[in-house]
């Protein structure tokens, strides 16, 4: 073979055009090269379809309007806190992102990475509890809380004469009853029980509203009380009594799991935010108007609380950050309603006044499912009604709550007592030393 | 002879041996560092604390059970591969009717996405809407508690595991037993070896290249298992199938403790470093004998 056929390879001048084509890209990237050409980056973690387009549409109108491109990236909820991170490490930080645990934030603010938006905040009404700032300063503009609550059959309630429950009794008593009518093999209640972020923000409501709390004004453990500690077992004895009329696989339900049982008449109750009422609509119309909304009652009856959950922006200190202020401030002022209507029972909005924005109100599941609405509308005026999450828990935003809810500590608690039957003392034990060590 | 264009040789080399280092060799480097400070996320402001992190982690239950855990999988997995993979390839090597799609087949678990087959999994074994749950139900054996208790927890995950990874052991071992001359067989034949004799001592001492590299990646493999883990348990219930991988990667993401999470990964490193050494040892011993 001769030495001709060698000329295949690669030439001083590919190499050097390659080299100069990667030089020319790391460039473009460049955070100087981006302010000049005015482009902004969003990174949100709403994916669906419906979502992504109304956040595309909105950054191709601001684009037309003012000029400034504004690139939409979308990942799924977990991987938003890691490709942040990759983003800043990786010198090219996004400009604004949505956030899923206000212990990111703090985290993000104590390493100067966030720019105030309080100046916006001042701005509008809000309802309760969505606000988290740090020494009173806004660094987390909410656009939706996610709050759950309990949904039941109102059809199986009037076939079986029952009235939605006040108390745990009364609950476990109308589970009970609904799993006894009907040719399907349907269960009382779904919850789940694994270690993970739905059992977190599902399960909790009826220790809410017993009154548990984690954390004291100086971050000692609350849930260390006697008085306490009573609560949270008397809470895990009737979690235990609840599971015998649960479906089996509870460690492995996640989100999606809750709406697939309840509307696939496996469940006669769940708990879920106002994405169940689309899911109903999308997949069992036949249930789309045979549903009820409780919040968790306590023991007695003298409380109920829902679990919290809320979804908010940042906007990040980057060379593109007065515009990205001006991009928020812009949206809020008229495509957010847009983005609102992309899962109109699901984001339900933390700007009080959107409430009574005509706009808002037309959508037609809006309209339709008015009474829900108003229920969802009245847990945030209600000042009775506990509104509590793990994760934000204590006297302010901090990490230590954000520890616990990702460390599992209570999703395991309720396991100790569920799987393996431990007494409920011994559980509350249990999760109290881990939550030691954990915030230690 | 000596060519002029060489040179493509060594930049392809020195490509080669650079982005080993910085792919390689730079993170692990990295890590250790990071394993000696405490940091709350991986763009904080790393304060050095020497080698707290290792002492609070050797004084933590949740570590040690996490390494037991891990070589529990490991061990088991590998095992149960090793011994349906080479099952399997003796089965294949023979001939039999339709033999090349049986044998395409085979392999078809290991070209899986292994995201794929844990959403698979937990659909067919769902309490609710399984298919599993459904035919165990209708056999009359009722629910089966696929992760509700720590041990069916692990025993699932290693099920699934050995599903998804026998057919690399097969298709090696496969290979292997293509290339066993026939000779030995026929020479065992004529002094009146029995099958179990012939793959006890014709076999299986012909396979133990292969096997010795099938194990060593297997192990090494499995011990750093971190994605069908998280997808089907996420490290539970009650920490049952919680790894190393998983701890550390909890640790540095969900925990703010980005120096514990690095201690945990680089003492998994050095745990299956030693190991892997041990192992060296024995099969080069086993060699010379």
């Amino acid at each position: 073979m001769s030495d001709k056929g060698d000329n295949r390879g690669v030439s001083r001048r590919t190499v050097l055009k390659a080299a100069g084509v990667a030089a020319a890209a790391g460039i473009l990237q460049s955070p100087y090269v981006r302010a000049a050409k005015r482009e902004l980056r969003l990174l949100h973690d709403q994916t669906t379809a419906e979502s992504i387009k109304a956040m595309r549409d909105a950054a191709a109108l601001y684009e037309k309007e003012r000029g400034v491109k504004v690139i939409v990236d979308s990942v799924p909820s977990e991987e938003l806190y890691p490709r942040i991170l990759a983003g800043i490490r990786g010198g090219r930080p996004y400009d604004l992102t949505s956030i899923i645990f206000v212990a990111h934030m703090v985290s993000l603010a104590k390493e100067g990475q966030l720019v105030p938006v309080t100046s916006l905040i001042n701005k509008y009404k809000w309802g309760k509890r969505i606000l988290f700032p740090l020494d009173g300063v806004h660094y987390y503009f909410p656009w939706a809380y996610a709050l759950c609550w309990l949904y039941y059959r109102k059809d199986l309630y009037a076939q079986l004469k029952l009235e939605p429950a006040t108390n745990w009794n009364q609950y476990l008593e109308n589970a009970r009853k609904c799993m006894t009518t009907g040719a399907s093999r349907r269960y009382g209640h779904t919850t789940p029980i694994g270690s993970n972020v739905a059992t977190n923000w599902m399960t909790f409501g009826f220790m809410w509203a017993q009154g548990v709390t984690l954390f004291k004004d100086d971050w000692s453990l609350a849930i260390n009380e006697p008085q306490v500690r009573k609560e949270a077992a008397a809470y895990l004895d009737f979690m235990s009594e609840l599971y015998k009329v649960m479906p089996p696989g509870a460690t492995q339900f996640g989100f999606a799991s809750a709406m697939q049982q309840f509307g696939a008449d496996q469940a006669a109750h769940a708990p879920y935010s106002g994405r169940m009422i689309e899911y109903l609509e999308q997949k069992a119309p036949n249930l789309a108007d045979k549903y009820g909304i409780i919040p968790y009652p306590n023991s007695t009856g003298q409380r109920k609380a829902v679990n919290h959950g809320y979804k908010g922006i940042l906007v990040y200190k980057t060379d593109m950050a007065e515009e990205s202020m001006r991009f928020l401030e812009w949206w809020q002022e008229g495509p957010y309603i847009d983005f609102l209507h992309s899962a109109p029972l699901n984001y339900q909005p933390a700007r009080l006044d959107i409430y009574d924005d005509p706009r808002w109100k037309a959508d037609p599941l809006i309209k339709k499912h008015a009474e829900a609405v108003k229920t969802m509308r009245a847990f945030l005026s209600d000042d009775k009604l506990i509104i509590r999450s793990i994760d934000t828990e204590g006297p302010a935003p901090d990490l230590r709550p954000s520890k616990v809810f990702q460390s599992n500590v209570l999703a395991e608690m309720i396991q100790n007592r569920l799987l393996k039957n431990t007494p409920a003392d011994a559980c509350v034990d249990e999760a109290v030393t881990r939550m030691r060590q954990i915030i230690a | 002879m000596k060519s002029r264009h060489d040179w493509v040789i060594w930049i392809g080399f020195a490509a080669g041996l650079v982005l080993t280092f910085g792919l390689i060799v730079l993170p692990v480097l990295n890590g250790v560092w990071l394993s000696m400070h405490s940091a709350e996320s991986f763009i904080a402001t790393p304060h050095w604390v020497g080698f707290a992190n290792y002492i609070k982690l050797f004084g933590n239950a949740e570590f040690w059970r996490a390494t037991l855990n891990g070589v529990v999988y490991a061990l088991v997995s590998v095992v149960l591969q090793l011994v349906l993979g080479v099952g399997f390839a003796l089965v294949l090597n023979k001939s039999f009717p339709f033999r090349g799609i049986i044998r395409g087949l085979s392999i078809l678990p290991y070209l899986l996405p292994t995201v794929v087959v844990g959403v698979t999994f937990q659909w067919m074994t769902d309490g609710s809407f399984g298919v599993i749950t459904a035919l165990t139900r209708s056999l009359g054996l009722g629910d089966i508690p696929w992760f509700e208790s720590p041990s069916a927890a692990m025993a699932s995950v290693i099920l699934v595991s050995v599903w998804l990874w026998t057919p690399f052991v097969t298709v090696s071992c496969l290979a292997g037993m293509q290339s066993i001359p026939q000779a030995l067989y026929e020479a065992a034949k004529v002094d009146g070896a029995s099958n179990w004799s012939q793959f006890w001592h014709v076999t299986l001492p012909q396979l133990m290249h292969i096997l010795s590299v099938v194990v060593l990646l297997r192990a090494i493999w499995m011990f750093n298992k971190f994605d069908i883990i998280w997808l089907l348990t996420k490290g539970g219930p009650l920490g049952a199938t919680q790894t190393l991988p998983v701890l550390a990667y909890n640790k540095a993401f969900n925990l703010f403790d980005v120096g514990g999470g690095a201690a945990v990964a680089t003492l998994g490193f050095i745990l299956l470093s030693g190991i892997v050494a041990i192992y060296f040892r024995l099969t080069s011993e086993d060699r010379g004998k």
